[in-house]
């Protein structure tokens, strides 16, 4: 078996090629791929919001100004989307996108908001915590139950009664971290469709 | 024919890249809590160790020696990545399970181990049974350790949505089971079990003849 020299040249030519024909079978798969995955997303996304509105009807997403007030009164947390639920009685809910940090990275979750600024619930889409510790920020229902009835209005003294999961320190802080950001968010959001109104 | 069948047979027996060379244990042990994560876990290893390999042996004579690791990663990569994007479109229920051990195929010692070892050096008829057999040796042990610790763990099997076998109502697993400590129990007995086979197969061997190096069971 004859095997090519490794001249310098050669090395350049041969490591060049194989990245471009990677780059280029990678480029048309991600196309080929790619409106399923957003279909995908936006599912998951319905779902959460289902999950955190429960009488909601139908789902709107917000215009980008008012995403862009929002993620600048959360702070370093950033808000992602923010939509308006419809209910069948003709009230509406917010829904707040938002991605703090957890352990593992990361964490996206739906943050649910009546109009009166109470928090009616919290859904996380996707995260990355520690298998059997991080994910029982998940598991264990009354996590997330805890949230439900803050008020967004005042959210930093709401927080103040918070249970963290034990050997989930981290991950639980980051929930939190999220539900306060998404408080301070929909405080912008109200005054942003108010003005606009 | 018979030198492709004993390559083949070797990754599932022998040379089982799990029970026999202990490499990839990582995502094994992590993804074993479920039938079916492990299932697809296994059909993407087979899927990109077989592509990968196959790819790299047509190309070995003109893959520079000093530059080859790379390339082979830039291949697995590849690979990994098609795997990636096709599981997030068409299997979001897997993906989410599966999280970050698909893309951490592309670090996984059975591939880059298997381009590196065999894929380099042999030609591509012999690397293409080296790659299925190995895979399936991955797959087929990392199913039978799933099958034990989901039956056992939780109960019952469910296999994309639809309950496969469940045991009785009153039935309450050890939780141990579906954590890491009961998968390297279990992974322990399984290991001690293949060793005992493999040894009488071997000792088979030798009161035999050679000729008869084909007659290797499966796992």
């Amino acid at each position: 078996m004859v095997r090519i020299e490794s001249t310098p040249l050669r090395m350049i030519v041969a490591v060049l090629v194989t990245c471009a024909v990677a780059a280029s079978s990678l480029a048309f798969t991600y196309e080929l791929t790619r409106e399923r995955i957003e279909e995908q997303e936006r599912i998951a996304r319905e779902k959460a919001l289902q999950e955190v509105v429960v009488d909601a009807v139908s789902f709107h997403e917000l215009d980008s100004e008012i995403v862009e007030a929002a993620d600048e009164a959360a702070g370093e947390t950033p808000v992602l989307a923010v939509f308006e639920a419809e209910m069948g009685s003709g009230s509406s809910a917010i829904g707040i996108l938002v991605t703090p940090r957890g352990y593992g990275g990361p964490m996206q979750m739906v943050v649910g908001l009546d109009r009166d600024g109470k928090v009616l619930g919290v859904s996380i889409i996707t995260h990355d915590e520690t298998p059997g510790l991080g994910t029982k920020v998940v598991s264990e229902e009354w996590f997330l139950e805890q949230f439900s009835g803050w008020d967004g209005s005042d959210i930093d003294s709401a927080a103040k009664q918070f249970d963290a999961i034990s050997g989930a320190t981290k991950s639980s802080a980051g929930v939190r971290k999220g539900v306060i950001a998404a408080g301070h968010a929909y405080e912008a959001v109200i005054a942003e469709m108010e003005g606009g109104s | 024919m018979k030198e492709w069948l004993a390559v083949f047979r070797r990754g599932l027996s022998i040379d089982n890249p799990l029970t026999v060379l202990m490499i990839g244990l990582c995502a094994t042990l992590a993804v074993s809590s479920k039938f079916e994560g492990a299932f697809f876990m296994g059909l993407a290893v087979i899927f990109v160790l077989t592509m990968s390999v196959t790819i790299i042996a047509i190309l070995k004579n003109y893959i520079p020696e000093k530059v080859r690791i790379p390339i082979f990663i830039v291949v697995i990569a590849s690979f990994v990545t098609i795997v990636d994007l096709t599981m997030h479109a068409f299997l979001p229920g897997i993906y989410t399970f599966l999280g970050v051990w698909i893309p951490l195929i592309v670090v996984n010692c059975i591939i880059l181990g298997r381009a590196e070892a065999f894929a380099y050096h042999n030609r591509v008829s012999l690397v293409i049974a080296d790659g299925l057999g190995m895979g399936l040796g991955f797959a087929i042990v990392i199913m039978v350790l799933a099958i034990i610790r989901e039956l056992v763990g939780s109960g019952e099997i469910v296999f994309l949505g639809s309950t496969l076998i469940s045991f009785p109502e009153w039935y309450r697993g050890p939780g141990i089971v579906l954590l890491f400590p009961g998968a390297f129990l279990i992974f322990g007995f399984m290991v001690a079990g293949v060793t005992w086979i493999n040894r009488h197969i071997e000792r088979r061997q030798v009161q035999v003849s050679p000729s008869c190096m084909l007659e290797e069971e499966g796992v």
